[in-house]
């Protein structure tokens, strides 16, 4: 733009800097100048300047929109651009779709994996079960002199709500139940079950989005029971129905009435399906008429009103404890209440699952690292190609940030075509990491909303991440240089080191998964050949599910009176039991300790003759006689380890059991501790055996005899003799004769023991597919950078031939400098494994220890020689080049 | 203002460059409607009123050939398009329908 000679300057640098379009800039300065013009002939110079800065102003002020469509004006300019870029990406991509396709390969692989990976942690952990401000809700604790436990029975509870005035107090009891939706429905499954108090969606903020909730109302004794099902329940079991509410379902022995459908998201606790009042318990479970309120032991929570702090509320439940019915006021029995806020709702199934939180949340991270870093490499690799091109686009006038942002737009545009193929890929994995993670049945899975904004997130990082590596690269840079072409080639060292870097990032991070993978691999190979001590094949559990329905009478030990002798009779049974525990079907721990040597055992309550249909040998002492079961004389075995840890060298016959002492919460959420006095007798010694978690490896064991009193809640257990056939159906048949509505849940202990030995499988399968794509991707951006700096490197190579290098030489030399930051990268992987390992892992590597050297070994060989062919390629071509060719070419 | 709908300004720009003849530019537009509203009008406000007619299609423009008195700049040169003659033609009637009530509303 020109200025006309008598024109004023300033206007002139006034409508350069004006929004008006450069194009049209011309144009509007003609005009302004004839109106100028005009002016002054008309009405003097002064006026006519005047009229000027006014005019100029108006074009700050007046916007005009788009003019024309092909020339964006400055308020569109930046989408218009963007939709530029954009274009210029699709073009420059489609010119190498090699590139394109092994980029949105690794980005969908990353952030699928990542997006699944969070969308099963929000649901198991982040996104809590639904509990409104869960701080103020705290757990009610029942603690003594002796001990603190969750448990009181439901007319302690009763009396806590009558006397709290600072506290909302609620019960819940957890507990299974067949819940049919249709009366001809057959196998179907347990369904969890929670038993509340009238007020407990008051308390924890529970909604429902179809019907009522419960209320103090409902806990009543006549009628079908009200029923509240959750929305999972809802989708899964009443296809989402929409006339639901009124409906019935039959929950184990009675019909209820559906009254509600839980909002989404509420799962209040550990993924309940189905609430009912707690008036409702015996009617579910029991054979009789219910006329009283339910003998049954509940959990309590407290909604602590609004300003009420915790002492003030603890102190006034504590008043309230203390005047329990038939419980002394002082002393060491007296109960008061504590209130634990780790406690409440909703916060026990986070505690139990924070490792694998942990090893998913670094493997979501390692993963995302990975892929960025070879997206990274690759952009990088192309950019080394497109010097020339950005040289010719600073050459027309292209900002630095004009350039920096194309390159940002490229990956972006990559990464959003990446999320979407990766939300399809994650929407295909999630079900298969949630049974990796034993996501709990009934958890609903699906992504919500926060899901989609983490992978929105991380989309845009590792987008704008992997652009600004490449112009990070191109800082410093002379951009015109490059056209000068190929012999003015400026050697900086900065972008090799970040290459060098990248591809450290990416042997690191896969040496790590592999080591991990391997280990897990062989911690799957162990747990299946593991000894666990006795024989798991043909022995089954079997759980009565009579729950409550005999409470207060005699009615169970009638039960299993009558049972055993006729499960006895049944062909083919090799032998039958009780016992409160089967194996690899939860357990209760504990700790003993004595002279400062705690440990933690596995406490079990068992018939007589559970060591013999287990198959363990009682290596000294004896068996529990009936006299003493019926006496409940204190009296225990011990496992062969526990007796050799406390009375090493001498018999344990006849001491005292260690006393116990309670363990910290985190290690066993939600359990009753109750120290028992007096403490037991060693009466005999079993061989040990692993009966509980797998990878714990723990046979230390203390059984006690089973309280017929107990009988309700123990488990059948049976061994049936190899090779016969039907005595599984028999034996429901007989079960059946003597109660018709026995709810029989048989478990292969077999299946038990193949679920606890898939853990590591499981995990080893997780990190071995991303350990296999870690390695693919580190080798594809490490044949990329090769490729890319060997090309460049021709001449110098050119030159050390026509000096006298030999062609091994090179090729030495290619590859040691190609080579040498995957190994740097190794070694830094490996001596991440050994930290990862160590501190989160030790506690599910099953006899594999972290510093497993053929792990290592394996990892490190297995990259080394994915690197080398990937490196030996490139440098090859290159190391055998024409000298005379190459001089000639420059 | 949105749609097809007339401004005031607009208006008068609309029938400045129907009564300056087919083919004229943003300076006499500028200066007519300044004589004819007697009150002081900006070009950026003209520049803002033919791009919003020429965007609801009342107007079209096409670049002139490069003038020598212009300083060798070509201009814009704007004519009104049939439907933006017909637009103001509504816009006159419905004044003039207006006008004709209130006049018999005096009478009565």
């Amino acid at each position: 733009m020109t200025r006309q000679s008598d024109f004023p300057r300033a206007a002139h640098w006034l409508l350069r800097m004006s929004p008006v379009p450069r194009d049209m800039r011309a144009e509007v300065q003609a005009d302004l100048h004839e109106l100028f013009v005009a002016r002054r002939l008309d009405r003097g110079s002064l006026h006519a300047h005047w009229r000027l800065y006014h005019d100029v102003a108006s074009l700050w002020l007046q916007r005009r929109p788009a003019q024309h469509p092909t020339a964006p004006t400055s308020t569109f300019g930046l989408l218009g651009d963007t939709r530029g870029d954009l274009r210029y990406a699709a073009r420059m991509f489609a010119r190498q779709p090699a590139i394109l396709l092994l980029t949105i390969v690794g980005l969908s692989l990353g952030l699928g994996i990542a997006t699944a990976a969070f969308s099963i942690m929000n649901a198991a952990v982040l996104r809590g079960e639904g509990v409104v401000d869960p701080d103020r809700a705290p757990g009610v604790l029942r603690a003594t002199g002796r001990s603190v436990a969750t448990a009181w029975s439901y007319q302690e509870f009763v009396h806590l709500r009558e006397g709290a005035t600072r506290t909302q107090v609620e019960a819940v009891n957890q507990d299974g139940a067949v819940v049919r939706t249709t009366t001809g429905e057959a196998d179907a499954p347990v369904t969890r079950l929670t038993f509340v108090s009238g007020g407990f969606f008051s308390a924890t903020g529970g909604r429902a989005i179809a019907g009522r909730t419960l209320e103090a109302a409902d806990e009543r004794l006549d009628g079908p029971p009200p029923v509240i099902v959750s929305f999972v329940f809802w989708t899964s079991r009443l296809n989402r129905d929409p006339q639901a509410v009124g409906r019935t379902i039959w929950i184990g022995r009675t019909a209820a009435t559906i009254v509600g459908v839980a909002e989404r998201g509420f799962t209040v606790p550990s993924n309940t399906l189905i609430w009912l009042p707690l008036t409702s318990y015996d009617a579910v479970y029991s054979t009789r008429p219910v006329v009283t309120p339910p003998k049954v032991m509940v959990q309590v929570f407290g909604r602590l009103f609004p300003g009420v702090a915790f002492p003030e509320a603890e102190a006034q439940l504590s008043a309230v404890a203390g005047s329990l019915p038939g419980v002394p006021s002082t002393g060491e029995s007296a109960v008061r209440v504590r209130l634990d806020p780790r406690g409440g709702l909703g916060r026990m199934s986070s505690s139990n699952v924070l490792a694998i939180t942990l090893f998913v949340f670094a493997v979501i991270g390692l993963v995302l690292l990975l892929t960025c870093a070879n997206v990274a490499t690759v952009l990088i690799s192309t950019a080394i190609t497109r010097e020339r091109e950005m040289g010719v686009r600073a050459a027309l006038g292209a900002s630095r940030w004009r350039i920096v942002r194309q390159l940002v737009t490229e990956s972006l545009a990559l990464g959003a075509v990446a999320a979407t193929v990766g939300l399809v890929f994650a929407y295909w994995t999630i079900p298969t990491i949630g049974t990796m993670i034993e996501a709990p049945a009934g958890a609903d899975l699906a992504p919500d909303f926060s899901v989609y904004i983490f992978l929105g997130i991380v989309t845009l990082m590792s987008g704008v991440g992997a652009g600004l590596a490449p112009a990070w690269h191109s800082r410093g840079a002379d951009l015109l240089t490059p056209l000068k072409g190929e012999g003015a080639h400026d050697r900086r060292m900065a972008p090799r080191r970040l290459r060098s870097l990248l591809v450290m990032t990416q042997a690191a991070a896969s040496v790590l998964l592999i080591v991990l993978a391997t280990l897990f691999v062989r911690a799957t190979w162990r747990a299946a050949t593991v000894d666990v001590g006795f024989d798991p094949n043909e022995l089954y559990a079997v759980s009565a599910g009579l729950g409550n329905a005999f409470s207060g009478n005699d009615g169970v030990k009638r039960f299993w009176a009558r049972a055993m002798p006729e499960l006895q009779a049944v062909p083919g049974m090799a032998a039958v039991t009780l016992a409160e525990m089967t194996p690899f079907a939860g357990g209760s721990k504990t700790a003993i300790t004595r002279d400062a040597a705690a440990h933690v055992v596995h406490l079990n309550r068992t018939r007589a003759d559970y060591f013999a249909t287990l198959g363990l040998r009682i290596l000294d002492g004896r068996t529990f006689t009936a006299g003493e079961i019926a006496a409940k004389t204190p009296v225990a075995l011990v496992s062969q380890s526990l007796a050799r840890a406390y009375w090493p060298g001498q018999s344990p016959l006849g001491q005292i059991l260690p006393q116990e002492i309670p363990l910290p919460p985190t290690t066993a959420p939600g359990k009753t501790i109750v120290i028992s006095a007096p403490r037991p007798v060693i009466i005999g010694v079993v061989a040990g055996a692993i009966t509980a978690r797998l990878h714990e490896r723990s046979t230390f064991a203390v059984y006690e005899p089973l309280d017929p009193g107990s009988e309700v809640f123990a488990q059948l257990l049976i061994r049936i003799a190899p090779g016969t056939t039907g005595a599984i159906q028999q034996m429901s048949q007989r079960l059946r004769a003597i109660d018709p509505q026995v709810d029989l849940r048989i478990t292969s202990v077999a299946a038990g023991l193949r679920q606890e030995a898939s853990r590591p499988r499981m995990l080893a399968t997780l990190t071995g597919f991303v350990g296999i794509i870690a390695i693919v991707l580190c080798v594809i951006g490490l044949y990329g950078v090769t490729a890319s700096v060997v090309g460049q490197r021709t001449r110098e190579m050119g030159v050390r031939i026509a000096i006298g290098a030999q062609s091994s030489d090179l090729l030495r030399l290619l590859m040691w400098e190609s080579l040498r930051p995957v190994v740097v990268g190794v070694a830094l992987g490996a001596g991440a494994a050994l930290l990862a390992s160590r501190a989160v892992l030790a506690v599910m590597f099953f006899g594999v220890s972290p510093r497993d050297p053929i792990a290592l070994a394996g990892a490190a060989v297995i990259l080394l020689a994915a690197a080398f062919l990937a490196v030996l390629v490139p440098t090859r071509r290159a190391a055998s080049v024409d000298a005379a060719f190459v001089l000639r070419q420059s | 203002m949105k749609g097809d709908r007339l401004g005031e300004f607009e208006e008068f720009t609309l029938l400045a460059v129907r009564a300056l003849g087919d083919s004229t530019y943003a300076v006499p537009v500028q200066q007519y409607v300044e004589k004819v509203t007697a009150r002081p009008v900006s070009l950026g406000s003209i520049y803002a009123a033919l791009a919003r007619l020429e965007e609801k299609g009342f107007l079209r423009s096409t670049m002139s050939e490069a003038l020598a008195q212009r300083g060798g700049k070509s201009k814009r040169v704007y004519s009104v398009t049939p439907s933006g003659l017909r637009t103001a033609r509504d816009l006159h009637r419905l004044r003039e329908r207006m006008w004709h009530a209130i006049t018999e509303g005096g009478r009565s």
